[in-house]
């Protein structure tokens, strides 16, 4: 027991190879195409990088302020008009087609990212 | 009974409001069918935007549903006869051509070679 908590003060973890190897798989799953539309599903990270990424581009936001909880309309002062095309962006950065009603409820980053990660066909 | 009014209001505004959202996507959505080219689109969505925003501050109600009215009506004459529909959607053009196979069904390649 003596011995092994004096290995263990004296073992670094090197965190920083392990990062790296455990990204890499995911790389090389998402450079493979998948045939089936049915069989590529979003990781949830993916989906919160894309749906971030789509808020960020939009002009009349702030990239600095969007997180993944961020509210469009009473955190980025925008309006219901730039929500519903906020909705649309990210309607076309999936492939999806969300009904009207479901799309009007969508009025922050983490609804949207519930949304689509549980949508089976986001792709 | 000023009370009962303004929750008529409120409620009243609310749907207009949602009204108005959701004419504004489909609008946009068939704005989008219509651009042949991006960068076309995104002029017609300026433009569309105009249009709505030039009648943001009308405040009353009649009016607005009136104006609501016209607009869903210049939507529904302007309509596009063969819209985008994504492929997997209803209509589009992979709607049930690649359903989910089972869970443990699998294809086997050298079956009866091997």
């Amino acid at each position: 027991m003596a011995v092994r908590a004096a290995v263990l003060r004296h073992i670094r973890v090197p965190v920083q190879t392990l990062a790296v190897t455990a990204s890499k798989p995911q790389s090389q799953w998402s450079s493979l195409r998948l045939f089936s539309s049915h069989d590529d599903h979003l990781t949830k990270e993916e989906v919160i990088d894309r749906v971030l990424d789509v808020v960020k581009s939009f002009p009349k936001v702030d990239p600095s302020k969007v997180t993944p909880d961020v509210h469009f309309q009473n955190d980025l002062g925008l309006d219901s008009l730039d929500n519903v095309e906020i909705v649309m962006a990210l309607e076309e950065e999936f492939k999806l087609e969300i009904p009207d009603k479901e799309a009007d409820k969508i009025d922050s980053c983490n609804l949207a990212i519930e949304y689509i990660y549980n949508h089976p066909l986001a792709g | 009974m000023s009370g009962v009014q303004t929750a008529g209001y409120l409620a009243r505004r609310a749907a207009q409001k949602e009204r108005v959202r959701i004419l504004y996507r489909r609008a946009l959505k068939d704005t989008l069918n219509w651009a042949v080219h991006r960068h076309l689109f995104y002029q017609d969505a300026c433009d569309l935007r105009e249009k709505f925003e030039a009648n943001k501050h009308v405040e009353d109600l009649d009016t607005i549903d009136k104006m609501i009215a016209e607009g869903e009506a210049t939507y529904n004459k302007w309509r596009h006869p063969d819209p985008y529909i994504v492929p997997w959607a209803p209509g589009g053009s992979k709607f049930t051509r690649n359903p989910e196979p089972p869970s443990g069904i699998e294809i086997v390649y050298d079956y009866g070679r091997d």
